[in-house]
């Protein structure tokens, strides 16, 4: 009897011992209202965590309008929305006005939303296109003209090259995009682009198109055609996108995880929790990706609100991270998701 | 000569050895036919339990799979359509275009999933060829978004035999599961059989003797034989309680987790597709077919019975009457010729707006259905844990009482050397 019993226990028992199910990750809800307005680069990433938080947090309410970094920094600085999304950090005066804003305390940047800006192209025969930054400043600037030049065939040795015509393709309108790829030009090929920075196209060559979905798209349609677009437009397309080669001499992808080795890399030029990155374009090495785009959250730290404070911190989370990634982003670094999330947690 | 009971005494002392050869050889072998017995039932149930968690119910839960992206597929087709080069709504074209392309594989995935299962291969090969054909048509359409017939044929091909045929896999797949969980059955009712008719004969063979020898030999306990029978109604006690606990565990697993899963699965499938109606509907130029269409695959979701509100909740219930709301909000702005307004609010990802509450709906259903697909998952493994050494316990233990009665009637046979 003894051991019918012990053995009817130890098959319950045993069957018992199941594992526990890991607990997902909550959100800490707040409640109430949270606007939102600026970059539209970082819409599809915005939208992604503004369903998933208002999913969870049935109290609160999230809008987010995609007015351009421009119009939302000017919106901010004039007292609009909890906070403004943008693709270049505030100049010293907007900041100076931004502080000014925010009253009780500084407004800070959040670098939040990160990804690689691809050169995408469409040429007859060609996939894993290699280019340095001085071919990439040579073709964008026009200097070289078809795709079988002596020093696009010096960069992709033993490929076979068309004689096709470069047509390249740029944005007609101001942007971040635009902003960073000058950049990258400025810092990683000073001797051949010569044409300056900014966040509007300098040169009058080209196809000029308004925003990246006509950029792509007129790259997909046109043989010979080069353009910039945010990686996640042209891997939507199914363009390749160019392998840009570093200081290393190595030539990487515009893989998520490339761009994030960037920005692992940036430093921090901000205090007191301002977190602006100052990105090293012409000394990514080790398989960094160089050309990359960095949006961040300005807000304002003690006036922020519980809910604007709970959302930011999801956006800075793992899950938040992972659901940009979902949108087309590359997911912030850890050590530099760890320093943004502390950013959060100081703001209240 | 001597008697005894009417018995000459040398008769009686020739007969009794006999008896107890007798009697233990028949003990032993009752013990080997059961040992036999429940191993093979044993190894059925185990057998048929690993059928239903790697083919029967992944291959169900596949052509489920299978259904939904199907569905969602041609949802973003509407969606990237609806966008089409509006500024405004880059963000969410681009995100329609990765979306697709993510179906586009999960699909491509379930297809391969199933070609190398049991699933009826005739019907993978014509969702695939029909396939090959609806991109045609859908790159079509994406190229020249004014010539609406490519995407019509596109729709049409899904709808009408595409996703008939999924259908046709998930009906298939289900009764395959359905079989391996009756065959699994059989094998149960055949060991508490063996168990209970095998397992009491030998308990009853075992008692008998140790009377018999009680009275014959005037001795009130053999250990030997004692221990044989505590082992034998033990290891009979744990092959009733294992074989009827896993058979619990696995039928709750089905009903309570993966038969509500398999039907959230086609809810969500239908729920994707009757949104897609929305968008269908602006990009049709309010074609009233996709108005009607709407209101039954709604009627669908609402069925009392095996509709949201039993399935998923009064939350999840509640949630879809409010995409309904904004539904009809948009085909009354279609309507009244405001279709860029109408776009706006189908895109939109505000409280209210059917983006949003799409997805509000939708996770509510996701979320029920994870808890049920975890806890078939849970049941599964729990009835596999249970199985832990049903096919070795009974060997072992019945070599134990089959070891055991020679020691039993091993000095008693020694009296009459």
């Amino acid at each position: 009897m003894r051991l019918r019993t012990l053995a009817v226990v130890a098959v319950l028992a045993t069957a018992g011992c199941q594992a526990p199910e890991p607990e997902p990750d909550r959100i800490a809800c707040g409640s109430g209202p949270v606007t939102g307005q600026g970059s539209s680069a970082q819409t599809n990433a915005v939208n992604a965590w503004i369903k998933a938080y208002q999913i969870a947090c049935p109290d609160a309410t999230v809008e987010y309008a995609s007015t351009g970094s421009g119009a939302g920094v000017r919106a901010f600085l004039a007292g609009t929305g909890d906070f403004a999304g943008t693709d270049t950090p505030l100049s010293p005066a907007d900041q100076q006005k931004a502080d000014t804003r925010c009253g009780s305390g500084p407004a800070v940047h959040l670098p939040l939303v990160t990804g690689p800006i691809a050169l995408a192209y469409n040429i007859a025969g060609v996939d894993g296109l290699r280019l340095t930054a001085e071919t990439i400043a040579a073709v964008l600037d026009g200097t070289i003209t078809v795709w079988n030049d002596p020093a696009i065939v010096a960069d992709n040795p033993g490929t076979a090259l068309p004689a096709t015509k470069i047509r390249v393709v740029h944005r007609s309108d101001g942007s971040g995009t635009t902003a960073n790829v000058l950049a990258y030009l400025a810092a990683a090929a000073p001797s051949v682009w010569t044409h300056g920075t900014g966040g509007t196209w300098p040169l009058s060559g080209g196809e000029g198109q308004r925003g990246s979905h006509r950029v792509v798209a007129a790259i997909a349609r046109t043989d010979g055609a080069i353009g910039y677009v945010e990686s996640s437009y042209a891997r939507v397309n199914d363009l390749p996108g160019v392998r840009v080669g570093t200081a290393d001499g190595r030539f990487t992808d515009p893989t998520d995880h490339a761009a994030g080795l960037t920005v692992e890399a940036a430093r921090t030029t901000g205090t007191g929790g301002d977190l602006r990155l100052t990105i090293d374009h012409a000394g990514a090495s080790g398989g960094a990706y160089p050309i990359v785009s960095v949006t961040y959250e300005v807000v304002c730290r003690g006036p922020a609100s519980g809910v604007a404070r709970s959302f930011l911190a999801y956006a800075a989370s793992e899950a938040g991270q992972q659901a940009a990634a979902g949108a087309g982003f590359a997911p912030l670094p850890a050590a530099l998701r760890e320093q943004v999330a502390a950013g959060v947690a100081a703001l209240g | 000569m001597a008697y005894r009971g009417g018995v000459p005494v040398n008769i009686l002392r020739n007969e009794t050895p006999a008896r107890l050869r007798l009697w233990s050889l028949v003990c032993a072998v009752a013990a080997t036919v059961l040992a036999a017995g429940l191993t093979v039932s044993a190894a059925g149930v185990r057998d048929q339990v690993e059928v239903i968690g790697t083919e029967a119910a992944p291959q169900a839960a596949t052509a489920a799979d299978l259904y939904f992206a199907l569905s969602d597929l041609d949802a973003q087709v509407t969606r990237i359509l609806v966008a089409g080069d509006s500024d405004e709504l880059a963000g969410s074209r681009a995100d329609a275009l990765g979306a697709y392309r993510d179906r586009g594989r999960q699909v491509d995935g379930d297809l391969r999933l199933l070609l190398n299962s049991t699933a009826e291969p005739a019907v993978v090969l014509r969702i695939m060829d029909g396939l090959a054909v609806y991109r045609q048509r859908v790159g079509q359409a994406l190229t020249a978004p004014a010539d609406r017939g490519h995407w019509t044929q596109a729709t049409n091909l899904l709808h009408l035999r595409i996703l008939p045929a999924a259908a046709e896999l998930r009906t298939g797949s289900t009764e395959r599961l359905n079989a391996a969980y009756r065959a699994k059955e059989t094998y149960e009712t055949a060991g508490l059989a063996v168990a209970l008719l095998l397992g009491g004969a030998l308990l009853g063979l075992l008692i008998q003797l140790q009377v018999w020898m009680a009275r014959r030999f005037r001795r009130s306990t053999n250990p030997a034989l004692i221990a044989a029978t505590v082992l034998s109604a033990a290891l009979l006690a744990v092959s009733v309680t294992v074989l009827q606990l896993q058979s619990r565990q696995l039928d709750g697993g089905r009903d309570d987790g993966l038969t509500p899963y398999l039907a959230l699965s086609e809810l969500r499938a239908l729920g994707y597709d009757a949104a897609a109606d929305t968008g269908r509907y602006l990009v049709s130029d309010r074609l009233s077919y996709y108005r009607d269409d709407f209101t039954g695959k709604a009627a669908d979701l609402t069925a009392a019975g095996d509709g949201l509100d039993r399935l998923a909740g009064p939350e999840a219930a509640e949630r879809w009457a409010g995409y309904q709301r904004v539904h009809l909000k948009i085909l009354n702005l279609a309507d009244a010729g405001r279709t860029e307004e109408a776009a706006r609010l189908l895109t939109g990802i505000r409280r209210g707006d059917a983006a949003f509450d799409f997805a509000w709906f939708d996770a509510s259903v996701a979320e029920t259905a994870a808890e049920r697909k975890t806890a078939f998952d849970r049941a599964l493994r729990a009835a596999d844990t249970t199985l832990t050494g049903a096919t070795v316990l009974p060997g072992v233990l019945l070599a134990v009482v089959v070891a055991l009665l020679p020691l039993g009637v091993r000095r008693r046979l020694a009296e009459y050397r």
